[in-house]
């Protein structure tokens, strides 16, 4: 390249060396970049605000590309999530979820996972997520709302309150809603049955998380296969509790300690559970639980067949 | 004495198409060479490669092949520019600026600076015949005045080697004899001037040598001289005479053309004697108008070697 | 390098007659009719409001300009073909393009110093005529001097957004450098999105292109600093170094493309 003028040979100038210079410059800047980023984090307001208070504003505002827009604030929504999960426990601050899913479902109703997700997100008990069921259900009943014939909604919005909030004829209600839709598959209306007449029983439990793990999503499944652990572990756990019964039926007293029930019931060794965690065995409620190192811990509830409260 | 513009096998392809891009070959292996001093005319049908020719010459387009030299430097070099002065076909300029504001924003290119600027852009808007329409925005200039601004700006650095694409077009007969006047001025100065044209008596009145593109490709060129033949080929005359005389007159002359005016032209054969005919006309009554020498013109040359060169490529393609 | 500043000046001058001087108008009076309107309303509230809306409008105004002037500065001269004017002069090409950058950047950086005066001149008034209580309400002071390092770095900005303009106008058609230089705009400020895009997917593959794509595509939202300003959350000055630097290298890079595309064009 030459500011200056003369000696230019009249032929066309070959554009390696400029080349070479563009592709350095380009590192450099990376380099400069990568320096700065180690001070630097976007910032995040105390108090977050919102600029867009109405999502049907941002949804004219995007001029035909809702679609794409709803894309990065589901991106945004996923991160948000998943970065206050990492953040410091009393510093977890969860408001913003809602407000982002709303955005993401106005903005295209038909984002099957928006929904799905955001519910699953929302439902999430404190730490790991708001704890919202009721928004959860709200943000389903949403997309019911605009997919009348999608019969996941009903589905989902029964699981919340089947697992969350333990209300098993509401959730009865909403399976056999669902299978009443052309497109519902078979077992969602023996579900309904089966969630009426033994509501909290771990098998319609475990028949719905494996349902869940039928899907594609890579996250969805861990989820559901880890739910099914917990609650192979949760039959673990009562049939070590029975044992510590039987203890207590045969001594007259309970157990002081676990080693005991072991030595007088036979048992095979400390227990384990499928991690290979010891369980825990806390004096003085004579219960067995799975050990709080283990992945599995805390076990949901319901624990006990038949149970309808924790 | 280094010839003032040369070139040496310059050929230019460009890429015509879409899908299926083909070269084009504007300009084939041009080889001329231009002396300091000369008025050069480069002639030819339109879409020859003139154009082409002049903007390689002056680097707004890359050669394929070939080089180009102007005062002894390779076309590419910026700062021989510094001396040259180039006025391109139809030319079109910021016309939110006046013609003054627009020179001085060129002569501070080349390197005016200062009270020198003012001075040297009304000189020249003097030269080219641009009076007080200088201070109007060029968006309301005619082309006429367009092409004069053109001129200006090619001559604010007092150029050395001026090139000119098509520097009468647009112009009226007015412009053009104030162009060529300009032009020759330019040539006693010393300045060498290379100017492309389809127009052809302006070639004849200014150029000392011509050369002569179809095609892409130089068909001739050479002083004027060597390529017209200067040989005469008649006499015309024109009489103005009395009826009884008109079947005489046929006696005398090759053909015989009666004029709107009443006057008759009469077409004599090159051996023919005027004197003698011009008095025995005049013995029998008639009057002379006019008597010119008919010589080849570059018309007639020029459609010579055209039709030559367009003949022999269709033979060529027939074969 | 004179031969640069006359050219600039002449771009600088071309864009003051395109009409860019009313953007300045239309913007201090929008300021002031905002001002007056918006201190009707909930006092306390407002102050933030006024400097959000003023950097936020310097932010729009400044790039509406630099991307509707940017893509026409080489595009327009190419297809009227009166860059032949300054082609055929002792101007390299390598000058022309650096002129015209200059001088659309000089009309940037004019622009942008009028409009802040004019921000200045509102949170002033606003000052002025605010009682003591409201005063001491506020987080940050009216006429906050940090004001000025969100408009120095917004400079930042458009000077990047400028050059990539530039670089597309040396090549393709005015709407097509519209569309490409408006689409880089939006990316380079989603591109942080990009960054915490790798710290939730699982895959290294993809992770990898995001951290990838953020560090080669302009990275603009760093220039952001409006919601820390407003705030009074303090800048640190290697911040606005650093992104200053990194804003210097990349026009650089952008302007050496520019060069070394415009170089090699034949111009019938």
């Amino acid at each position: 390249m030459s500011l200056s003028l003369s000696s230019a040979p009249s032929q066309r100038p070959s554009s390696r060396g400029l080349a070479i210079a563009v592709a350095g410059l380009l590192v450099a800047s990376i380099g400069v970049q990568v320096v700065r980023d180690r001070g630097w984090q976007p910032y995040v307001p105390a108090t977050p605000v919102l600029w867009f208070q109405s999502g049907n504003f941002l949804k004219r505002a995007s001029l035909g590309f809702e679609s794409l827009v709803a894309d990065v604030y589901w991106i945004r929504a996923v991160v948000y999530y998943g970065s206050m999960r990492r953040v410091v426990d009393s510093q977890r601050d969860f408001t913003l979820l809602d407000p982002l899913l709303t955005f993401v479902t106005t903005l295209d109703p038909k984002f099957r996972v928006a929904y799905r997700f955001g519910a699953i997100f929302l439902t999430e008990a404190y730490p790991d997520g708001p704890g919202r069921p009721d928004l959860a259900i709200a943000l389903l009943q949403r997309g019911i709302a605009a997919n009348p014939a999608a019969w996941e909604y009903f589905h989902d919005i029964g699981f919340v309150y089947y697992w969350w909030l333990q209300d098993y004829k509401a959730a009865a209600g909403w399976f056999a809603k669902g299978a009443q839709l052309p497109d519902a598959p078979e077992w969602l209306q023996p579900l309904a049955a089966t969630t009426l007449a033994q509501g909290g029983d771990r098998q319609s439990s475990r028949q719905l998380w494996r349902q869940l793990g039928d899907s594609d999503i890579e996250w969805l499944k861990s989820t559901a296969k880890h739910r099914l652990t917990q609650l192979d572990a949760m039959d673990m756990v009562d049939e070590l509790n029975r044992a510590v019964q039987r203890f207590t039926l045969r001594e007259g007293r309970a157990p002081r300690d676990f080693p005991e029930v072991i030595a007088r019931e036979r048992l095979r060794g400390w227990p384990l559970d499928s991690t290979g965690v010891p369980f825990e065995y806390d004096a003085a409620t004579n219960r067995l639980d799975v050990g709080p190192k283990s992945a599995l811990w805390p076990l949901p509830w319901p624990r006990e067949p038949g149970r309808t409260t924790p | 004495m280094s010839a003032a513009i040369e070139t040496e096998g310059l050929t230019k392809d460009f890429s015509v198409g879409f899908w299926r891009p083909r070269p084009y070959r504007a300009l084939d292996h041009l080889t001329l060479d231009v002396a300091a001093g000369e008025v050069f005319g480069f002639l030819g049908p339109n879409g020859a490669g003139k154009s082409t020719t002049l903007k390689l010459l002056m680097q707004l387009l890359y050669p394929t092949s070939g080089e180009a030299r102007i005062l002894g430097r390779p076309a590419g070099d910026a700062a021989v520019r510094q001396r040259v002065g180039f006025l391109a076909e139809n030319p079109y300029y910021y016309d939110h600026l006046t013609a003054e504001e627009l020179l001085a924003y060129f002569a501070r290119v080349f390197g005016f600076r200062g009270t020198d600027v003012g001075t040297r852009v009304a000189r020249v808007l003097d030269e080219v015949g641009i009076g007080k329409e200088r201070r109007l925005r060029l968006r309301r200039f005619s082309k006429g005045m367009t092409q004069r601004v053109g001129l200006a700006q090619a001559l604010l650095n007092n150029p050395e080697v001026l090139f000119l694409d098509e520097p009468m077009s647009g112009l009226d007969p007015l412009g053009r004899r104030h162009v060529r006047d300009l032009i020759l001025g330019l040539r006693a100065k010393g300045c060498t001037v290379f100017f492309s044209s389809h127009i052809l008596s302006d070639a004849e009145t200014l150029c000392s040598r011509v050369g002569v593109l179809v095609q892409g490709k130089l068909v001739a060129s050479g002083p004027l001289s060597e390529i017209l033949a200067f040989e005469l080929k008649g006499w015309e005359l024109v009489v103005g005479c009395g009826p009884q005389l008109h079947a005489e007159l046929a006696t005398f002359a090759r053909t015989v053309t009666p004029l709107s005016d009443g006057h008759v032209l009469l077409h004599l054969a090159p051996d023919a004697e005027p004197d003698r005919v011009v008095g025995e006309l005049t013995r029998r009554g008639a009057h002379i108008v006019s008597i010119n020498p008919v010589r080849e013109t570059l018309e007639d040359y020029f459609v010579q070697v055209v039709g030559a060169t367009a003949g022999r490529d269709t033979r060529g393609a027939g074969a | 390098m004179r031969t640069i500043w006359i050219i600039a000046g002449a771009a600088f001058k071309e864009s003051v007659r395109d009409r860019v001087p009313y953007t300045m108008v239309v913007f201090a009076v929008l300021m002031m009719a905002a001002s007056y309107l918006i201190s009707e309303l909930t006092a306390g509230q407002d102050l933030k409001i006024i400097k959000d809306l003023g950097l936020a409008a310097m932010s729009v105004f400044g790039l509406v300009i630099a991307v509707f002037i940017g893509i026409g500065l080489v595009s327009k001269e190419v297809e009227r073909k009166s860059v032949f004017g300054l082609l055929t002069k002792p101007v390299t090409r390598a000058q022309f393009i650096l002129g015209k950058y200059l001088g659309l950047v000089t009309t940037l950086a004019v622009n942008l110093s009028v409009m802040t005066v004019a921000y200045y001149g509102v949170l002033f008034y606003m000052n002025g005529v605010a009682t003591e209580a409201m005063r001491a309400g506020w987080p940050v002071p009216a006429t906050d001097p940090r004001l000025l390092v969100a408009v120095v770095l917004i400079m930042g900005e458009l000077a990047v957004v400028t050059a990539i303009a530039l670089m597309f106008s040396t090549f393709s058609s005015p709407l097509l450098s519209a569309m490409l230089t408006l689409g880089l705009w939006v990316s380079g400020h989603f591109n942080s999105d990009l960054r915490q895009f790798e710290q939730v997917v699982d895959q290294p593959a993809v992770a990898w292109i995001a951290r990838g794509l953020y560090y080669v595509l302009p990275n603009l939202a760093p220039f952001n600093v409006k919601a820390e300003v407003v705030y009074g959350m303090p800048v640190s000055a290697s911040h606005v170094g650093f992104t200053l630097l990194y804003a210097l290298i990349y026009i650089a890079a952008l302007l050496v493309a520019a060069v070394a595309i415009f170089r090699r064009r034949d111009f019938k």
